[in-house]
Formats: C-alpha cells, structure tokens, sequence
C-alpha cells in the first residue's frame, strides 16, 4: 500500500509542524484536533510559517497555496478511515495514548501503520491497546520539523521488520534520515538534550552567566545553530519539563531532575516561543528579540 | 513503429504519439493539475476529435493510464490495443556525464537519474515518476529516455570546464552540461535544410527561448559551447532563474539573509528571472504587454532579457570565429517578434538586417526573418523535441531487435 493520505492527530506545535512537513512534500494531510477553534489556529501557525519561508525564498506563493490545501481539519477521529498512515503528535498520558490507539485501531484499515511521535512514553505499551502490535511504530519528529532531518524510528516489542522498513521510506519520501533506537525513554534525541538544558538552567540560576552568555557560549563554542536555552524556548519549557520528569521518573539519575528554574518558568506560564517569552523574548513571527533575557 | 513520446512536470504530463513510418502525429495532449480533484486532461487527434475533461486525477500512474484509455478509445482512439504501443520515449532532463546520448530503461539508469536529481531539481523527479508510471501502464514495453545533456557532450573541454581547482570535476564531475540539447540539435539541423546547405559546413547559433532559456554554439553540427551549465540556471535570463551572476553575491546575499543553502537554491530558480526583476510575472507576454503600457520596470526586465540574449550571441560569434545563421525558438523564439526585431537590430555591426514584414506577424511556419542583404540567416524555427524523442526511440528499440 503506497503512503498518499497522513492521519495526524494533535494541533500543538508537533502535529502541525508535522502536517506542514508532510503536506509540503506532497501528502495528503487529514489534520484531527480537538476543537474547531484548535484547528484553525494550527492552520493559522501554518500559513504563518509557510509565509515565513516564503519571505526566505524558500518557496512560492503557488507552493503555499498548494500545502495549505492540502491539509484537511476535522475533530472526528472517524474521518482518519481513509488514512494510508496514522501518526499522533501529541503530549499526552499513557492512558490517553492507549484509548486513542485503542480507538484508531478500530476506525483505520487493517494494514495502516500506526506511530506516535513520543519520545518518552512506551511504544510497546501503545502497541498493546490495538490488534495489530506489529504495526505499530514510533516516529519521533526532532523540533523544528520542517527544518530538522533526523526522525528517530522506534521499534516496540513487537514492531516487524517490514513495518520499519516501510516507515524508513517514509521518511525518504519526506527528505528526513531515519535512525533506528530501541525503546527506551528520551531516545537519544531527546535524552542528550535535556541533561544539557537542565543543566543551562542550573548553570543560569548559580548566577555563572547571563541566559545569552550562556547560548553564545555554546553556539559558538560547539558550532550550535542555536543555545541550549533558545533550543528549550523552541521546544516549549512545559514539553522540556514533561520530558525531564519522565526521563527523571524513568531512570532516576539526578541529572534529569527538573532544574527549579524550569519549573518556575512554566509556572509562570512562560513557555517559550509559544507564549513569547520563556528564557528569552520573541515576536509573533518566533524570531528572537534581541537584548529580550528574561532570566 | 507506433512511440509514445512523454514530458513529465512534476504535476503535468505532456504527450504526443507519432506513427514513426510517417513521422505522422497521431495523437496529442497535456493533463495538468496531476494531484488534484480538478485536474485538466486534454487530448487531440490533430484535424480530429478533440477531448478536455476536468476530473480527479492524483498520480502520474493514473494520468498514464487515462492518457492509454483515450489512446485506444473505440470511438477516438488511434489504436485498437495498448500493445500496439511499441515503445515510449521520454524526455529526461539531466543526464549528467553517464549518459552521452538516449539510452534504453533499466533498473540501472534508474538508480543513476535517481543520483542526478540533485542537479536538476525541479525536472529529474518529475522525469523519474514518468518512466516509473508508464513501466505500471505499459509493463514489459521499451522506454528510452533522451536527455537534454545528451546534444551538447560533443563540447571541447575548454568549453565545459570551470575554472575551479580540477578536483571539483574530478570529485564531483562538477562541469558545464548544457540543456535543451533535442530543441538546439532539431532546429539547427532543420535550419540547415531550410537552406539547402550542409549542417557540417555551417556555423549556426539556435537561441532557444521558453520557459528556460538557453543558447548554443554548433559549429558543423556539432554543439561546441552553451549557456546553461551544471544545471540549468546557468546563462541567460529565464523566467524564474537569474541566469549568469556573480558566485560572490550569493554570498553575501547567503549572510545578509540568513538563508540556507536550499532556500538560496529556490531563490535562485523560483523567484529570480523576469519575474523577480519585474515584480509582475514570469511571463514575457505580461511583461511585454505592462511594457507597452509604459510599465518601467517592464521595459527594464524586458531590456535585461535582449541585452543578456545579444551578448551571448556576440560571445558565440566570437567563440566559433563566425556564424552563418542565426535560429529563433522555443514558446518566445517563436512568438516574441519585439524580442527579434530587438536584438537583429543591434547586432548591424555583424552585418545583421531584419525584414519585418516577414518577422513581425504571427505564424508557426519556419521562415526567414533576416533581409536580403544580411550577411548572418536570422530564422525562426518552431522546435519539435518530440520528434527528436520519437527518433530516437524508434532508432534504439529496433536496433534491440537486431
């Protein structure tokens, strides 16, 4: 079965980032969000991003037209019947996961991959809740995915090689490298960048250095695109926060334990990029405002 | 030998299927919008019937399949059955350094055009899905691609090479391709017998003027310098692409910018050209249209566009130490007589005249535009890069069978 048609389900930066992705390479997309109003800002984040790239030449106004229209919003699960592939891109519980597997299993056809975008929760334990364990896979997109090309492929249990190997060229046809982990929490992605921006939390709060001292540090110091902070910012500090308590919870090593500073911030209701402010400033567009260190 | 001749955009399908006894048009059409609910799909029996239909069509495969439909049509159709189709030749875009001339499908060239697509990015996909939709149509029929590269392998090294450290070409075989090689080689030996002398005995420069634009040098028939380089943005003004610039802006522009490396690429092929000098379109019969209304930068875009042309054709002169005829083609070739008339006349120092009764109205006839008293043939020459396909094709498939 040739992948036309993606199921994704979550409006968050995840599933949209990932229905813009996906939709730009040509796929259809039928978008699943909780509510209308949901829906319409993650298209709205969308036509921005895609007029961000276009303002990059990165694209022209034809081939923006032509991605939005290929997203398709709906609040019924039901509609995801005529998936060719199912992904769910959000955070969420293990519970909730495993009712929406549960669900997904019943409304998508027989031979339909299922993946969740998790990097911390059990693909196994997904894969549990449907009657079709072999085809049920972890796709974990790595933040900002229209631009990052990596997407970790993660094998449950029960994952069958053919499974993988379909999901591998998926990714190709999406212009993404597939790399191959075991379950196991955080990935690598995921459980390499957390002690690092857990650890600039801490290294802030000590008082070492300033929020930008500390991203130029590294940026330059490690040819970094962007800082540890302004990663966590992109990211969103109530995603790194979830994360840092899994990987915590999951292997106890102090080093994942929340940074105090973390946890004040989300707190705060300071998430990053998503509310404007989080380690540093940021205008509606997601471009950093210079000289804007909020800690 | 019945050839089906294929041009795939990325969402269009260009077709046209030639009975090669005759070198007669059987059939021909366009489907546009591939992927779309509301796709285009046209066909034509030339002076017969003629079919437009507006209906979902969503892969190329499917495009394929309804093109064969209407090929074998009890009522329109010029075929009884689909075996009748003996071979489909299809127009690849870069061949690169493997391919010097058409060659025959197999799993082999395949993976090869697959390593190509990172030189010519907005065709070889599209070219790709051609040949992989018409091997689902048409299973067990020879496919032979021609390649646009293919005309220009004849150039001397001086000619190809860049001046980089030599590595580059070795490494990367990074050098001076040429496209629209079917367009030059067709017109410039149609120019030849329009008149009445050897292609081997002239010097001819064949401007090929569409969507890309590119200009050769064929000295004796054989192509020995082009616009177009590694990939098709190099040389003149084209419609979305820049054509010749200097590296050290891109740069400049990359830093000023904050561009990526593929967003400069787009820029570069997307958004530069006509279109992004006028503002207004990638279109020359837009901007020749706002130029008359006295649109400045329309003037402006439009005299970039000659100027680039004529001094390419001056260079060519040069290159070769002569010409004998010069050769108009392509959709503005063909139809921009303003463009024509515009370079003819500044080119009186090479002894160029221009008759503009014959130049200025509309045909699809080839005719000389040059006056009696030039010393250079200026022609136009509607090109026919399916027919050179059709050849092609034919001449490879029945040498199969020897």
């Amino acid at each position: 079965m040739t992948v036309r048609t993606w199921g994704i389900i979550g409006t968050g930066p995840m599933g949209r980032g990932i229905a813009e992705l996906v939709a730009s390479k040509g796929f259809e997309v039928i978008l699943v969000g909780r509510t209308p109003a949901e829906l319409d800002r993650a298209r709205a984040c969308v036509d921005q991003s895609l007029a961000h790239q276009i303002e990059h030449w990165a694209i022209t106004d034809a081939e923006k037209k032509l991605t939005l229209s290929r997203i398709h919003s709906t609040t019924e699960l039901t509609q995801l019947a005529d998936a060719d592939f199912v992904i769910a891109a959000f955070v969420a519980e293990i519970e909730e996961d495993k009712e929406l597997f549960r669900t997904l299993d019943q409304v998508c056809r027989k031979d339909v991959i299922l993946a969740s975008n998790t990097s911390t929760l059990s693909i196994t334990e997904m894969a549990s809740a449907t009657f079709r364990p072999g085809n049920v896979i972890g796709t974990h997109f790595v933040p900002p995915m229209t631009k990052t090309r990596v997407v970790e492929i993660v094998r449950g249990l029960k994952t069958t090689d053919e499974t993988v190997a379909k999901v591998m060229d998926l990714m190709g046809a999406l212009d993404r490298k597939g790399v191959e982990v075991y379950e196991s929490t955080g990935y690598v992605t995921t459980r390499l960048i957390v002690p690092l921006i857990n650890e600039a939390c801490a290294t802030l709060l000590e008082g070492v250095a300033t929020a930008d001292a500390i991203d130029t540090a590294m940026r330059l110091g490690y040819e970094m695109a962007r800082g540890p902070l302004e990663i966590a910012d992109r990211i969103g500090l109530d995603t790194v926060l979830v994360m840092c308590e899994r990987l915590w919870r999951e292997y106890g090593e102090v080093r994942y334990r929340p940074a105090r500073l973390l946890k004040k911030l989300v707190r705060a209701g300071h998430l990053g990029v998503e509310t404007g402010e989080g380690f540093f400033r940021y205008d509606a567009k997601g471009h950093r405002i210079n000289g804007g260190g909020n800690a | 030998m019945k050839v089906l001749v294929l041009n795939c955009g990325s969402s269009s399908l260009k077709y046209q299927f030639l009975n090669m006894e005759t070198e007669q048009v059987l059939a021909t059409g366009l489907i546009q919008r591939i992927g779309m609910e509301d796709a285009i799909f046209e066909y034509k029996v030339p002076g017969g019937k003629e079919i437009k239909d507006v209906t979902p069509i969503l892969d190329h495969t499917t495009a394929t399949k309804k093109m064969l439909a209407a090929l074998v049509h009890k009522e329109y159709g010029v075929v009884a059955d689909p075996s009748e189709i003996k071979a489909v030749g299809h127009r690849v875009v870069h061949g690169g350094e493997a391919f010097t001339g058409s060659v025959l499908i197999n799993d082999e060239v395949k993976n090869t055009l697959r390593v190509l697509i990172d030189l010519a990015p907005l065709h070889n996909p599209a070219n790709l899905t051609g040949i992989l939709a018409a091997e689902a149509a048409l299973p067990g029929t020879p496919q032979v691609g021609v390649f646009d590269t293919a005309f220009h392998q004849t150039m001397p090294r001086k000619a190809f090479l860049y001046a980089l450290p030599y590595a580059m070409y070795k490494r990367h075989k990074v050098r001076r391709y040429g496209f629209h090689g079917t367009s030059h080689k067709y017109v410039s030996e149609r120019v030849a017998a329009c008149m009445g002398k050897p292609l081997s005995e002239l010097k001819v420069i064949t401007a090929h003027m569409g969507n890309g634009c590119s200009i050769c040098a064929i000295d004796g028939g054989k192509s020995v310098d082009t616009s177009m380089g590694f990939t098709p943005l190099e040389g003149l003004i084209m419609g979305t692409r820049s054509g010749d610039i200097d590296p050290g802006a891109l740069f400049y522009i990359m830093s000023r910018e904050d561009l990526t490396v593929q967003e400069l690429n787009s820029m570069l092929n997307k958004h530069s050209g006509m279109r992004g000098i006028s503002g207004i379109s990638s279109d020359s019969r837009q901007i020749e249209e706002e130029m008359e209304k006295g649109d400045e930068r329309a003037k402006e875009t439009f005299d970039m566009f000659e100027y680039r042309l004529r001094k390419y054709i001056g260079s060519y002169i040069a290159a070769m130490n002569g010409c004998d005829a010069i050769v108009f083609t392509g959709g503005i070739g063909e139809n921009s007589d303003l463009l024509r008339s515009s370079v003819c006349n500044n080119l009186r120092y090479f002894g160029v005249t221009i008759d503009e009764s014959i130049n200025k109205p509309r045909s699809k006839k080839e005719r000389k535009i040059s006056g009696a008293d030039s010393k250079i043939d200026v022609w136009v020459i509607p090109t026919n890069e399916e027919l050179v396909i059709a050849r092609d094709t034919r001449d490879l498939v029945e040498s199969l069978k020897k």
